[in-house]
Order: C-alpha cells, then sequence, then structure tokens
C-alpha cells in the first residue's frame, strides 16, 4: 500500500459504454488510440482475458521507439479494467523509465467506465505496484506533491519560473 | 541508478525543503535568516541545504562574509518540465480515444476495423 495519494484523471466520453470497453478490447483498436498525438504504434499483440497480456511498441515524435506492456488482473466487462503497467524490451522483458530510473519498475491502474449523462465517464486511477519508499515519493513528487503539497508557495515558483523563461 | 530527475524530486519530497526553496524564489537568503521560520536545530537545516546543493536545487555563495543560498532553477524548470508532460501524456492519450471513438460512430464512415 501506498501512503500517497495516486494519480487520478477522468474524462466524460461522448460513447456508449460498451463502444469505450470495446476498444480496448482488440489489438486493432488500441492501435488507432494509445499513443499521444503524432505517435504511431508499431506492435500490438493482445491477449484480452485475465491474466493475459497486451504488448505493444509505440514510434513517438522524434523517432524513439518505446516498448511497453500490460497485465491484465481484473476484467469486468464494460465497467472495470486493472490492469500492471511496465515499460518492456521487445521480448517482453520489463525495463526501467528511460527518462527517470527512480520510477517504479510497476505501475497499478484501474480504470472505471460509469454510464452518464448519455455517454461514458472514464476515470483512471495510477499507483506505483510493489515499489520501493524512494520509487513512491518519486511517483507522487510527479503529481500530488508538486500539485498540492506545494500548497501556496506552488504560484510563487510558478511565477518565478515562467519569469526565467521569458528572461 | 540515480538519475537528475530523481535526484530532484528525492530533494523536492521533503515539505521543510520545498519550503526552503519557496523563500528562496524570492530572493538569496543567510543560513541563519533561512532558518529562523523553522522549529528546527541549525544542523538540521544544515543538512536540509546539502541535500538540496547536492540535487543543484540551491548554491552558496562563496565570496561573501554570509555565504548566501541561492535558487538554482535548471532543475526546478526541468522537475516541472516532467511534471506537465506526466499530465499531458495522459490528456494526449484521453484526446485520442476521444476522437478515435468520434470516427467510429461518425455515420458517414464505413470504416470497421
Amino acid at each position: 500500500m501506498t501512503a500517497h495519494a495516486p494519480f487520478t484523471i477522468s474524462r466524460w466520453l461522448k460513447a456508449p459504454r460498451p463502444l469505450v470497453w470495446e476498444v480496448y478490447s482488440s489489438p486493432e483498436h488500441l492501435q488507432h488510440w494509445l499513443g499521444p498525438k503524432g505517435s504511431t504504434v508499431t506492435h500490438s499483440q493482445l491477449d484480452f482475458q485475465v491474466g493475459g497480456t497486451y504488448h505493444y511498441a509505440m514510434k513517438v515524435e522524434g523517432g524513439m521507439e518505446l516498448w511497453g506492456k500490460w497485465l491484465f488482473l481484473e476484467l469486468q466487462a464494460p465497467e472495470k479494467l486493472v490492469l500492471i503497467q511496465c515499460f518492456s524490451d521487445p521480448q517482453g522483458g520489463a525495463t526501467r523509465n528511460p527518462w527517470a530510473a527512480g520510477w517504479p519498475m510497476y505501475t497499478h491502474s484501474t480504470t472505471t467506465l460509469t454510464e452518464q449523462d448519455g455517454g461514458t465517464l472514464m476515470t483512471l486511477v495510477w499507483a506505483p505496484h510493489e515499489a520501493t519508499a524512494e520509487e513512491e515519493a518519486l511517483f507522487a513528487a510527479s503529481h500530488d506533491s508538486m500539485r498540492q503539497g506545494w500548497g501556496g508557495n506552488l504560484d510563487v515558483l510558478e511565477d518565478y519560473l515562467s519569469l526565467l523563461q521569458t528572461a | 541508478m540515480q538519475d537528475a530527475l530523481s535526484t530532484t524530486f528525492a530533494a523536492l519530497a521533503d515539505p521543510t525543503r520545498r519550503a526552503i526553496l519557496a523563500r528562496l524564489s524570492s530572493g538569496e537568503s543567510s543560513v541563519s535568516d533561512l532558518a529562523k521560520p523553522f522549529a528546527m536545530s541549525a544542523p538540521a537545516i544544515t543538512k536540509h541545504l546539502k541535500v538540496l546543493q547536492r540535487a543543484g536545487l540551491i548554491s552558496q555563495g562563496r565570496q561573501a562574509q554570509w555565504r548566501p543560498c541561492k535558487l538554482e532553477a535548471q532543475p526546478l524548470r526541468e522537475a516541472a518540465d516532467w511534471v506537465a508532460q506526466y499530465r499531458q501524456h495522459w490528456e494526449d492519450r484521453l484526446d485520442r480515444l476521444e476522437d478515435y471513438l468520434a470516427t467510429l460512430q461518425a455515420p458517414s464512415t464505413e470504416e470497421k476495423p
């Protein structure tokens, strides 16, 4: 268990819940939306069942190829999807975050789909999995400490940083 | 194994150190002035300053008698960029999902991947 608040993000999607579920459940669908804009999914191998994995590669802007892997822990169509994710190599072995070696090797995400206002509310909760205290602290610092822990001080620092950027 | 980003975040993980940085964002300060608002011994403050210094977040003047501490913006800026990217990564993914769902539901589109 982590002492830090997990990262959460939600988005209301203008689509029926079964369709949102469907786009998670086939490698062709995933290939269409998984990466950020400007990226291309170059490998998409899915075994959509509890205990199954999704192994993917995406080419991001600048040409770098990133490999990743999910392991499905819980699949409750069409409302809940729990998985463990990690960076990986082309063979599917877990690897460290290429930008921050102190990042947790594995992270745990729970995606919940709720029918709302004629569409679907997707909520994602993301937390470290089997991480050391240091890794958990780094994960947390990347969102909650910077956003909430700084409290009133954050504004001061943000102003200062923007000042430096314009200088 | 410790990269710059991890070192920065480890230094930022402590509330006292964040308060010290916020204090320094309004200008240089001597160690004794910095220590004043904290109910902490001088060695304890010095320990925090050492961590910040090792992370490159602050530097300490050599010339002046009072050796003022100064905020170094670069690592902080990199940390801020990382945080911004981090959330952006998820926002981007959701944008893309939203677009894709719209494509799938567009009446004129026959495309059924």
